[in-house]
């Protein structure tokens, strides 16, 4: 195997592995919150507010593997 | 870490015009640099024309849309912070973040930016959102120790002593997190679209331009959010 075509298995399973969990957690968080504004639909605001700081959150993770990924890809 | 050369050599693997056009006095200007400032003169001239002259019960449409979009940001920030006349104190850097962070998002979507020199989505670069975020890390000091005094310091050893490590490790990865979250969000997505535009140039991009608007916003909320509950949490009376 050539060191590019390490390098670029390297980018897409870092990626790849990244998204799982935050995928899981932000569908945990985005189902529960649907099932709080289903129960009490008055207080949709407050929830809606805090699950995009949680979702935020849980993005940024993603986020720092996809700019591993891009500072890998930039070596080759 | 911004001058490493693992992050040099990314950025200039995602433009081709992402070295400094010119430089003035010694400091190099970049494409994003000078996008940011055609951003600043043109949300300076609406800002001019729209508060020009002022009435009292507007009917020049600039008005009334600047007072709708004014109005709207300032009750997202009251719900935010709990109050509207902290939200109301805290306006002037929090909605000014907002909206050059959110026509920075957008500004990507115009044809030609990103592979013109002199254009470039400001915040697809992390020395701008670097910038962003340090600006909210002194304001929130600031305003910490502007609310408090040097009382303010006491938070970093407040539950105990022992945590004070801990506290501070937190105050500097705030920054780091929110220029990264920004900054790889926008590039990320301009990378995606120019990776469909070389697969095919027609229609296939437009979906993720969609999800680009829907992102660009989101993203812009989220700092801004973000920004002021630190400011508030470093402003509120500690018990």
């Amino acid at each position: 195997m050539t060191t590019e075509g390490l390098l670029g298995a390297a980018a897409a399973i870092a990626i790849g592995i990244a998204t799982i969990a935050p995928g899981l957690g932000q569908g945990n968080a985005a189902a529960r919150a649907m099932e709080a504004i289903a129960r009490q639909p008055e207080a949709s605001g407050d929830i809606r507010t805090t699950l995009i700081i949680s979702l935020a959150f849980m993005e940024a993770l993603t986020i720092y593997a996809l700019l591993i990924a891009f500072l890998v890809l930039g070596k080759i | 870490m911004l001058a490493s050369p693992a992050y040099a050599s990314a950025a200039a693997e995602g433009a081709e015009h992402s070295g400094p056009l010119f430089s003035i006095f010694g400091l190099d200007v970049s494409s994003s640099t000078t996008s940011l400032w055609g951003i600043i003169v043109v949300l300076a001239l609406v800002a001019y024309f729209a508060s020009r002259k002022l009435e009292r019960i507007p009917t020049r449409r600039l008005q009334i849309a600047m007072e709708l979009a004014l109005e709207s940001i300032l009750s997202f920030l009251t719900g935010v912070m709990g109050s509207e006349k902290k939200a109301r104190q805290y306006f002037p850097v929090l909605a000014s973040l907002f909206i050059i962070i959110l026509f920075s998002n957008y500004s990507g979507l115009i044809p030609g930016f990103g592979h013109t020199p002199g254009l470039k989505a400001p915040t697809s670069t992390l020395s701008v959102t670097a910038g962003l975020a340090i600006v909210v890390f002194f304001a929130t000091h600031y305003y910490g120790v502007k609310a408090h005094g040097i009382k303010y310091f006491k938070h970093f050893i407040q539950p105990i002593p022992f945590l004070l490590p801990i506290n501070i490790i937190e105050e500097f990865v705030r920054p780091l997190s929110l220029s990264l979250r920004l900054y790889g969000n926008v590039y990320g997505e301009e990378m995606v679209i120019a990776g469909l535009f070389a697969l095919l140039p027609l229609f296939l991009p437009l979906p993720m331009m969609f999800l680009g608007l829907l992102f660009g916003f989101i993203q812009a909320l989220v700092f801004t959010m973000l920004a002021s509950i630190y400011i508030s949490t470093a402003s509120a009376e500690h018990h």
